[in-house]
């Protein structure tokens, strides 16, 4: 159970900074340090167990179905990493404690921190692949927001975005390789994975895996091609650089290696690619670096090297190398920790980190000046120093190695190449910082820093002597279980000493050490051949390259989605169009076997009629009065039609419907144009036409296809119920009301809602005045025809009772609360269009608004009155009321949500019409005040 | 008798209704008030109702008139799941227009409630002509709520909004037409039993109605090329409403995966799956315009709806993967998108009040006044639906390419979420850091942001962490809906087969 | 009869399909309206034609499919409903956008009578 606190604790540390920010910084670091110290305690406690071999393991379910459990582990690797990023975040929590400005959020700052370090120790000790990739994006997204963490410079922001976005490619990458594995393997469990080489690497899916998984190693550990992000990343403050860009997160991906190592390596496909890869970073990291004026971008590229040199290692495959690459991800964390916080020490004390300007500090911090001169010549690869160690078991290992068959020789030979370039770096890092005349116009007067702030450094030098002399006392079980973790197997037996005497790898360090010093010491004419060269600015290219991209988006989505309603609705007819018309391809006979009914002379001109006035909607749908009248001939049409195939109740519906439509289409010719202007071009009213007609012509087809064949259909229990259970003759009437009241409520709730969303539309309307129509006709000024008012007023009483009747038989014969409701609001707005609005307004007080909702009121009620009874929703009254005395209550449930209807299709015709209509009398009034 | 099944559709439509009558109607006070407490009902209510579902479907025989005949609500795990989560969203937009946005127009709450009961009667119904009428609903409710707040970009996408899904509306009907024309049914569990025994000739002319109908809920679902319509609609609404819409699309593909993977789906003969293989390019196309959509956005509210897009080509992709385990993650990524969506939309809206002149473009803007909370609120979303681990669109994502099997369907799935996730993440990096942290000036005089509104977009983003840390559960009771969905509503076949003499 | 039912049905539907995709809101609106006519008439014939035959017990000895004529008597009235609504948004917009285009933009060279209308707003 402890540990899950190795990770918890640092977990619960994230907010601890936050909440003792304000009291002061030095309490801020101790109290931000003690979980993390803690933690660190509690992996050393596992030392002994881990030594003894024994599987340290704890595991809590967490989504089994993903395959995803909370499962941790120590193991040597585990063991090397958690000490490594415990330790060195300690003391970076130090340093940085005396590096921030005041002006930096200390409290934010090693929040962040903490989170990493949380992130990067769940990377290291997860014994499920997939919660080790879990933590592995939080390490991005944590190092996204402290490489911006002064995101006040565009540098800053740019850099932690560049790094977010290759760091996240890899990371996807990952993920996929991850599943893979896992879809392969059955399980995420490490043990399963790491059991199952054989298994994976005789997978056909095998080199995709290898790709995606070294797609996410290379990415984070910067390797060539992606190794570009890495220098630009320093633009975080330096704790941030020695921490994650040198010791820590860049070994993430290096680390990934090494924990799949025993299961992805032993093909011919990871040496080639990982061995290459890690020669070429090798090589361009520690050229580039030497050209570096910028302390930080020296140092920035040198670790690229380096991390190519251990990516080299792994990639040669034999056991022996995979010692040497452990061993020197130990001592490249510990020089170039060190190295970095120099630096940082040395732009603090000076302000700069410039080379060209810095020289001679010797004289102002001869302490700092020491260690870091020790640090840089472990770095070279100095004899007596940590680095020197692993720098020889390397060049062994490059000797014997045959992963380039007839070119290998090739390796050890760029190898040493490499180091002296190594060598020289390190010379210039010295020479140029600390001699070489005095420092040009420093911002501050150089000193020695606060000597806390010296102390890691301290502290990591003196690993630096102590590993380089007594190398097999201090790390040689750490750095032996470490290695067997990454081999999974026995090691080859191996010594750790200063002294292997004179062979070739003592001979290539003394080459590649003049070799350095020469170049050093000839760097000008390197530097004016290098000059020739346009320093390329990944920074640049990067950012105009992801602009490019968003600029080509943009363009395309403007191309796209252009705005133009007619494209998009032609696309949607279209896709409609072949959805509808691929399956009649196999429609052999179109015709069905029902028998069909005979043609006669009315009915020919009835369809003549109604297709005529189609096409002249059509053809004069620019005359817009004129498509109108036309289209009311089509509704009085469709309305017989109903009528001529025995449904009465649709055509008295669609003919009152048709009436409002019409009043209220006209109203709307008021206050829009009265013509169409003629601007579609020839080829769009073909094409529109082209798809129409195709369209149409496939409705009919299916239509003609449908009702041609007969129909077995749950209609007959409708017309044998609807006396016996709904009450009412009128089956329409009785579906409508009863066995599917619902859709009705639905359909008046629509209704209604249609009413209120008007009244918003119409509220907010920003009113023109349309004083003529679109040929300069003034609109008469008449007051309203005397016969018209006297008329229909005499009519209005007429037209209600007439709706009452409607309404009451609806139940029983054609009718009903719906269609009541229409010849009510007609018989209304007949008396608007007689006497005006405002005569009307002072003789109707009517709230419309709350005509509706009192019909909604009214028929939810009468659906919730069955409750009461122990029935459903909508049940009505009449198959369960026994008593014969009132048994007229069968009808009362129906009427009453009949009634309901009425309400809310008065109400919201009115709603509608009236306000309307208002707006186009007090148009007019208005505009007659101004003349 | 339980009546669980319809509170989800009385209440909404009892509020909406009586806050238009005395003594709720005028007064904005009392509306909120009616509306809180009907939410709160709600909540209730759809907890109720999803306890309920996980014991047993709830069916609910409206009028009680013996099914196929009358209307059936059903009410299974994942109807259930929906209701509650429309419930919650709803909670998150209505809390957050408390702040002022309700008062910026009339009838809001009212058009709130009846959105509400369109979307939970489309979830809840399992008949199909009432799913259609429950679409005109929440449409009706949403182009009205649409224009809420007034502007000319709100009438203008409004126009295109309103005739697309008008054209959609008349497809609907076609397409019912034509299988009540050979099925001669509505409910829909029958008619599912009722496909495989069809003729030929009607065996087609059903697959054309179904084919039909997947335009219809394509429309709905912004299934590319049928998405156009959303990108200006989101992005103009306000506020509350856009967050609110944010389940809108998912009710399209409920609608796709009830109708053309469970009434469609094996049993249906020749007609099974019909069109299955007609929705794999199209999700997979909506997915990609969805992040070229993210990339190209020059404000963040286009950003979000592009994001929008993108869940719901996700999700179009569980839908056609036919599989339990993408049907899990289907229903996982369902709630996370939608809930988190929805918090970004709210969160737009307070960025661009505090942001000024600059409102919420990316270009250089004077820093806002509450930086710091808007910008971890801003992360913390970002990451979510960046599928950035340890929030919870990560789980969703990975149980999805788990769910892809064979090395065809690998290739397309994984390449194109995964690049469409990379592209999230360039977007929501650069958008993050151009509105936080490209910044000049001192800050802007803008007043702090409710109280209110922040804590509504809390609580929205709140589930993110909660269905991480509750993964377990909720991953578990997604299969059991997904392996109840498979089943073929076995309570309503015994139901219809009851009323069979 | 069918045959020419069948065809009636296939023009309006194209007729209205050709309107709704023209650039002014006033013809879209027309051809929704005949577009749902056209759509009426299809749904309500699922159920069969039928001459002479009642709905009405009792009226007749052949009754016609009484569902698709509840059916279609819904969608009219949302019909009606969306119709309506549409042509006060077609108002609303020619206010706020100054013309009567659906794209709320008058295409290059084209379209005058709303122009003259921007200048007077």
């Amino acid at each position: 159970m402890s540990l899950f606190w190795i990770l918890l604790l640092p977990l619960l540390g994230t907010v601890v900074p936050l909440l003792t920010d304000r009291f002061g910084r030095t309490a801020c670091a101790f109290a931000t340090a003690a979980l993390p110290a803690l933690a660190l305690v509690l992996v050393l406690l596992q030392v002994p167990a881990v030594f003894d071999g024994q599987s340290v393991v704890a595991t809590l379910p967490w989504i089994p179905l993903l395959g995803l459990e909370l499962s941790v582990h120590l193991d040597g690797l585990a063991l090397l990493f958690a000490i490594l990023v415990l330790g060195i975040g300690l003391l970076i929590i130090l340093y940085a404690r005396y590096y921030l400005s005041d002006k930096d959020s200390m409290g934010l700052f090693y929040a962040y921190l903490i989170l990493f370090m949380t992130a990067m120790l769940g990377i290291v000790v997860s014994h499920n692949i997939l919660q080790m990739w879990v933590f592995w994006e939080m390490t991005s997204v944590s190092s996204f927001l402290l490489i911006s963490f002064w995101n006040h410079n565009s540098d800053a922001r740019k850099g932690a975005r560049m790094a977010m976005t290759v760091t996240g490619l890899g990371g996807l990458a990952l993920l996929a390789g991850v599943i893979m594995i896992g879809n392969i393997v059955g399980s995420y469990d490490l043990t399963a994975v790491l059991s199952s080489g054989d298994l994976l690497r005789e997978h056909a899916a095998y080199p995709v895996i290898v790709i995606l998984v070294l797609l996410g190693a290379f990415t984070k550990s910067a390797q060539f091609p992606f190794h570009f992000w890495l220098p630009y990343a320093m633009a975080a403050p330096t704790p941030v650089s020695a921490y994650l860009h040198s010791a820590t997160m860049v070994k993430a991906g290096i680390f990934l290696m090494a924990r799949f190592y025993p299961v992805l390596s032993g093909t011919e496909l990871w040496f080639v690619i990982v061995s290459l890869t890690g020669l070429t970073t090798l090589l361009i990291g520690a050229y580039t670096a030497l050209f570096k004026h910028d302390l930080k971008g020296l140092l920035a590229y040198s670790t690229v090297s380096h991390l190519g040199l251990i990516t080299l290692l792994l990639g040669m495959g034999s056991d022996m190398a995979a010692v040497a690459a452990v061993f020197h991800i130990i001592n490249h964390a510990i020089f170039k920790a060190s190295l970095f916080m120099a630096a940082g020490i040395i732009d603090h004390e000076t302000g700069t980190r410039d080379m060209r300007r810095l020289s001679g500090l010797w004289k102002y911090m001869p302490y700092t000046a020491t260690l870091a001169m020790v640090a840089a010549a472990s770095m070279a690869g100095v004899p007596l120093l940590n680095g020197f160690l692993s720098k020889e078991m390397f060049f062994a290992e490059t000797l014997d190695q045959s992963s380039l068959g007839s070119l290998s020789w090739m390796i050890p030979v760029l190898a040493t190449v490499g180091t002296a370039f190594s060598v020289a770096y390190s010379l210039r890092f010295i020479h140029d910082v600390f001699f070489g005349g005095e420092p040009e116009e420093l911002p501050k007067q150089p000193h020695e820093p606060p000597r806390y702030m010296r102390l890691p450094i301290d502290i990591l030098v003196a690993l630096c002597l102590l590993v380089g002399i007594w190398p097999a006392l201090l790390i040689g079980n750490l750095l032996a279980v470490a290695a067997g973790a990454v081999v999974g197997g026995d090691l080859p037996d191996y010594g750790l000493y200063i002294w292997h005497g004179f062979n070739l790898p003592l001979l290539m360090s003394a080459l590649a050490m003049t070799g350095g010093a020469y170049v050093y010491f000839n760097r000008e004419k390197l530097f004016t051949f290098q000059a020739q060269f346009p320093e390329a600015n990944a920074n640049l290219i990067f950012d105009k390259s992801v602009k490019w991209v968003m600029k080509h988006c943009a363009r395309f989505i403007d191309w796209f989605e252009n705005g133009s309603l007619q494209r998009y609705a032609f696309l949607l007819i279209l896709l409609a169009l072949v959805l509808l018309g691929l399956p009649l391809i196999d429609l052999n006979t179109t015709a069905g076997l029902r028998p069909q009914i005979p043609v006669d002379a009315v009915m020919l001109s009835g369809a003549a009629l109604l297709a005529l006035s189609s096409l002249a909607t059509v053809i004069w749908h620019r005359k817009r009065l004129i498509a109108l009248l036309m289209l009311s001939v089509v509704g009085l049409i469709v309305s017989l039609a109903f009528a001529l195939f025995s449904a009465p109740d649709l055509a008295l519906t669609q003919l009152s419907v048709e009436v409002v439509t019409i009043i209220l289409l006209l109203l709307a010719l008021f206050f829009l144009p009265q013509s169409t202007p003629k601007e579609s071009s020839p080829s769009r009213v073909a094409r529109d036409l082209t798809i129409a007609a195709i369209f149409g012509g496939i409705i009919g087809t299916i239509n003609y296809a449908i009702i041609t064949r007969p129909l077995d259909s749950i209609s007959d229990f409708f017309l044998d119920n609807a006396k016996s259970g709904g009450g009412g003759t009128n089956v329409v009437n009785v579906i409508l009301v009863d066995f599917r009241g619902f859709d009705t409520l639905g359909e008046i709730t629509v209704l209604g809602i249609a009413a209120l969303g008007i009244y918003k539309l119409i509220a907010r309307m920003g009113l023109f005045k349309p004083t003529s129509d679109d040929d300069g006709r003034p609109w008469t000024e008449d007051k309203h025809p005397m016969m018209l008012s006297v008329i229909s007023q005499g009519l209005l009483p007429l037209a209600l009772l007439v709706s009452a009747y409607i309404f009451l038989r609806g139940h029983n014969l054609p009718g009903g609360g719906f269609i009541a409701g229409l010849v009510t609001s007609i018989a209304i707005i007949q008396q608007y269009i007689a006497h005006g609005v405002d005569w009307l307004k002072d003789r109707l007080k009517l709230d419309y608004q709350k005509v509706i909702g009192s019909g909604l009121l009214i028929a939810t009620l009468t659906g919730l009155g069955s409750w009461a009874f122990g029935y459903p929703f909508l049940t009505s009254w009449y198959d369960y009321w026994t008593w014969p005395v009132i048994g007229e209550f069968e009808v009362a449930s129906a009427i009453a949500f009949d009634l309901g209807v009425y309400l809310t299709v008065v109400g919201a015709t009115m709603l509608i019409l009236a306000n309307l209509g208002q707006h186009t009398t007090t148009e007019r009034a208005r505009e007659t005040e101004h003349q | 008798m339980q009546h669980w099944a319809v509170l989800p559709i009385l209440i909404p439509l009892l509020a909406g209704t009586l806050m238009l009558l005395p003594p709720l109607a005028g007064t904005i006070r009392r509306q909120r008030i009616a509306s809180l407490v009907s939410l709160t009902l709600m909540l209730v209510g759809a907890l109720v109702l999803f306890r309920l579902s996980t014991q047993a479907t709830q069916l609910y025989v409206l009028g009680d008139w013996q099914p196929p005949f009358g209307i059936l609500l059903v009410a299974d795990r994942l109807s259930s799941l929906l209701v509650l989560l429309t419930t919650v969203l709803a909670i998150g937009a209505v809390l957050y227009s408390l702040a002022g946005d309700d008062n910026r127009g009339k009838y809001f709450h009212s058009l709130m409630m009846y959105q509400l009961m369109g979307v939970n009667g489309a979830f809840l119904t399992g008949d199909i002509f009432n799913l259609f009428v429950f679409f005109e609903v929440l449409l009706i409710a949403s182009y009205a709520l649409l224009i809420h707040g007034g502007g000319k970009q709100k009438t203008q996408a409004n126009v295109h909004y309103i005739v697309l899904n008008l054209i959609g509306s008349a497809f609907f009907l076609f397409a019912l037409g034509m299988l009540y024309g050979t099925l001669g049914t509505l409910n829909m569990a029958q008619m599912s039993t009722r496909i495989a025994g069809l003729t030929p000739g009607a065996s087609i002319l059903a697959e054309a109605g179904a084919l039909l109908l997947l335009v219809v809920f394509g429309l709905k679902a912004a299934m590319m090329p049928l998405h156009f319509w959303l990108p200006k609609a989101y992005a103009s609404a306000s506020a509350p409403v856009a967050a609110m819409f944010a389940i809108m699309t998912k009710v399209g593909i409920y609608s796709i995966f009830r109708v053309h993977t469970v009434v469609f789906g094996e049993q249906a003969g020749d007609l099974a799956y019909i069109a299955i293989p007609w929705i794999w390019p199209m999700a997979l196309l909506t997915l990609v315009i969805g992040a070229v959509g993210v990339l190209a956005a020059p404000t963040l509210r286009t950003l979000v709806a592009n994001l929008i897009l993108i869940s719901a080509g996700t999700l179009l992709v569980a839908v056609v993967l036919l599989n339990t385990q993408a049907v899990i993650g289907g229903l996982y990524y369902l709630v996370h998108t939608t809930l988190v969506t929805g918090a970004l939309f709210l969160l737009a809206d307070v960025i661009a009040q505090q942001r000024g002149q600059a409102s919420d473009r990316f270009v250089v803007s004077r820093p806002m006044k509450q930086a710091p909370l808007l910008g971890l609120l801003f992360f913390i979303g970002a990451v979510t639906v960046a599928g950035l681990p340890p929030l919870s669109g990560f789980v969703g994502k990975a149980l999805l390419l788990q769910a892809a099997q064979t090395a065809t369907e690998m290739g397309w799935v994984w390449s194109t979420i995964l690049l469409s996730s990379l592209a999230v993440i360039i977007g929501l990096s650069r958008a993050g850091t151009n509105l936080f942290w490209h910044v000049s000036g001192n800050k802007t005089g803008t007043d702090n942001a409710r109280p209110i509104q922040l804590i509504a977009i809390a609580f929205l983003l709140l589930a993110s962490p909660a269905l991480v840390i509750f993964g377990g559960p909720a991953t578990e009771f997604a299969e059991a809906a997904a392996l109840q969905m498979q089943q073929m509503y076995p309570e309503v076949q015994t139901l219809i087969a009851e009323g069979q003499p | 009869m069918e045959a020419i039912f069948a065809f009636c049905v296939g023009l309006m539907t194209a007729c209205g399909l050709f309107l709704t995709l023209r650039g002014r809101t006033f013809p879209v609106v027309v051809g929704i309206t005949l577009l749902s006519y056209a759509v009426n008439l299809f749904l309500f014939s699922s159920g069969r034609l039928l001459i002479n035959g009642a709905t009405i017990l009792g009226q007749s000895d052949q009754y016609a499919d009484p569902l698709p004529q509840a059916l279609v008597l819904t969608a009219i009235v949302i019909g009606f409903a969306m119709t309506a609504f549409v042509v006060i948004l077609a108002i609303r917009a020619r206010s706020d956008l100054g013309n009567d285009h659906v794209d709320g933009r008058n295409p290059p060279g084209a379209g005058l009578p709303s122009d003259r209308l921007k200048e007077k707003n």
